[in-house]
């Protein structure tokens, strides 16, 4: 990635007021922009970047939020990295990450491949795939629950009865339960995937395409050759965008597991989850903060990796 | 290298008629160039040459073969975008050499055609580059170079110079004349600049409205102009029309005469006195003057017509005064007011 900055560009060439207060049409500027920079700096140090850095502070503590906090150094960490159960969250978590954000951004470019070629009701098509985006987690997670019912209330599980297919535990099982959350995961975000990848198809001239056609390439080489490759300035957003929210993933895995949330037997508890467990049903806020640090970290490196993979390359 | 026959050629688009049955032949080697304002179908023609557009009706033979359902691979033909058409996310080498994508030849011979094209089109120390760093008339040159690679029976160019700045878009002209020059492939240029059309056309087809007007070779339009819309389209400034009518052997200005006359600034000269010869005469008051150096565009307006003449010799007649301008006998283009067809010269 290329990051250019413009030097103070904009603000220099504007025109400035007059001498008459006093200050240098330079400071009256620094002025101004500071000024409105103001308001939002201070709210982010207090609101975002206070916590963030007291969390920290909390993770080297055993702070339960009766006793003040007690420095302990690096314990809450030995603790975490030596608990079996962080292991298998920590490994539920990456698969989330790593099978649902390709299967969904796979997905979702088919999709908005094929519907940008769609004249006949295109506006309706697109808005019934953008319509799960918009509906609560809480909703569509208990729709989908009813879904992955034992029959004649699971209506997956009664077409695989008609189709003589046999009956699926999906999320009563320690097997299926991660993926049946994932796919509604995925199902959840795929309306805004869809949404970017048509954008960024549209923004694509219909020249090269033309220019392609002529040059006798077929489908699959132009989308090879030169879709793909000039639409990756959205992918490398979308991939960002979906891993992070695949790293995070909390209320489609709350809401369909609330009798036991993250069960059956932890086998669907994401990061998330299990820090807000340790910090709101065990008080142990130090070491839900050593927790958090590491997502932190996680969401990081991931985030980082990507955009150094995904780079130009000069 | 082919001819190309266009015989009847129409596109609808709905009930609409783009372009409303063309003829034309294309011999081999030609030069011709579509021209004509926005709209009148040269660019939709152009396509349907190329195969991107469907023809609606009609025949469209390339060489001894009709195309009207190959598709535009099959059909052998180049195309030169106006925007280029390069790919931003390929060097320059790749962007040339993607002309001959479905090609058999080996690497090494493709390599070749790829060094040659950069080569004749001055891109040799340009070949690694990505398009982001080259300027337009650069960029202009690697679409070409692809086209050329190819070898095709035919060079399609749709208004290629029109994202270039002046100076660039007539070094560009000479460029791509040279190259037509060299390679002798059959080529259809479209634009709206009539300036391209007269300095490279070895023919130009003048469209309106989905219809050719003429075809001729430039000197043939500018000089025998079918209609007043030929006329005034080809050479520039365009061609003053002052209502007149027949007076024996010549012409006299009436305010509503059956004739219209035809002037071009070039032969209606401005003279500090006037030479008073035998010829054709125009009085009016000077509303502006544009000195261009070798000679001045004087404006002026004759009893509510505007009219441009030529002043010669550094003469820059002043603003708001009377002056009388002169054509030579000859060089009046007479037109009918009604039908505005050309009626011959005087």
């Amino acid at each position: 990635m290329t990051v250019s900055v413009e030097r103070k560009g904009a603000a220099l060439a504007r025109p400035g007021g007059m001498r008459a207060s006093g200050f240098s049409m330079r400071t009256k500027r620094l002025l101004w922009v500071w000024g409105f920079l103001a308001l939002p700096i201070l709210f982010y140090s207090v609101i975002r970047f206070y916590p963030t850095l007291q969390a920290f502070w909390l993770s080297l503590t055993n702070w339960d939020l009766l006793r003040p906090a007690k420095f302990i150094g690096f314990t809450n960490y030995t603790k975490l990295f030596s608990d079996p159960q962080f292991w298998k969250v920590f490994k539920n978590t990456f698969t989330y990450l790593i099978l649902g954000t390709p299967i969904s951004l796979v997905l979702a470019f088919a999709i908005a491949f094929f519907l940008d070629r769609v004249r006949f009701l295109h506006g309706f098509i697109r808005a019934l795939y953008f319509l799960p985006y918009l509906t609560t987690a809480a909703a569509m997670a208990w729709v989908w629950r009813w879904f992955y019912q034992p029959p004649p209330i699971g209506i997956i599980n009664d077409v695989f009865g008609m189709l003589g297919l046999p009956q699926q535990p999906f999320i009563r099982s320690t097997d299926q339960a991660l993926y049946s959350i994932m796919v509604t995961a995925i199902w959840a975000g795929l309306g805004f995937q869809i949404i970017i990848f048509m954008a960024g198809l549209r923004a694509i001239s219909t020249t090269f395409y033309e220019a392609a056609r002529i040059d006798g390439l077929g489908e699959w080489a132009i989308l090879r050759k030169i879709t793909l490759p000039l639409l990756k300035p959205t992918t490398v957003f979308l991939v960002v965008f979906s891993s992070i929210g695949f790293l995070r993933i909390f209320d489609q895995v709350y809401n369909m597991t609330t009798n036991d949330p993250g069960g059956p037997l932890g086998s669907t508890k994401p990061l998330v989850l299990m820090i807000y467990q340790t910090a709101f049903n065990s008080y142990a806020m130090g070491y839900a903060a050593a927790q958090t640090v590491v997502l932190f970290t996680i969401l990081l490196i991931v985030s980082l990796l990507q955009l150094w993979i995904l780079r130009e390359k000069k | 290298m082919a001819t190309i026959e266009l015989d009847k050629i129409v596109k609808r688009y709905g009930k609409i008629e783009a372009v409303k049955g063309i003829d034309l032949s294309i011999a081999d080697g030609e030069f011709v160039v579509f021209v004509g304002p926005s709209g009148c179908g040269k660019s939709t023609t152009l396509r349907m040459i190329a195969g991107l557009e469907e023809i609606s009706d009609g025949t469209l033979k390339i060489g001894e073969d009709v195309v009207n359902e190959r598709e535009p691979k099959q059909r052998n033909i180049a195309m030169v975008f106006q925007n280029y058409a390069i790919y931003p996310h390929m060097s320059v080498r790749q962007n040339i050499g993607f002309g001959l994508y479905t090609s058999k030849l080996s690497k090494a011979e493709k390599d070749k055609r790829i060094e040659d094209a950069g080569k004749i089109l001055g891109l040799e120390a340009l070949l690694d580059r990505r398009p982001a760093a080259l300027s337009g008339g650069q960029r202009q040159r690697v679409a070409i170079g692809r086209a050329m690679v190819r070898d095709p029976a035919a060079f399609l160019f749709d208004e290629p110079l029109s994202n270039l700045d002046a100076q660039l878009r007539s070094q560009m002209r000479i460029e791509i004349k040279r190259l037509h020059q060299r390679l002798k492939t059959t080529t259809v240029y479209v634009t709206h600049d009539q300036i391209e059309a007269m300095t490279m056309a070895d023919r130009i087809v003048v469209m309106k409205d989905g219809n050719i007007l003429q075809v001729g070779t430039p000197s043939e339009l500018y000089e025998n102009p079918v209609d007043v819309f030929t006329a005034r389209f080809i050479g520039s400034p365009s061609m003053n029309l002052v209502a007149g009518q027949r007076t024996g052997a010549g012409v006299s200005l009436v305010a509503s005469g059956d004739l219209l006359i035809g002037v071009r600034p070039h032969d209606l000269l401005a003279r500090p006195t006037p030479a008073g010869g035998n010829g054709f005469s125009l009085t009016g008051r000077v509303t502006a003057v544009e000195p261009l150096g070798p000679e001045t565009l004087v404006h002026l307006d004759t009893a509510g017509t505007s009219v441009i003449a030529t002043a010669r010799d550094k003469f820059v007649p002043e603003v708001g005064r009377q002056l009388s301008c002169e054509a030579a006998t000859g060089s009046l283009y007479l037109f009918d007011a009604g039908t505005e067809k050309f009626l011959g010269r005087s």
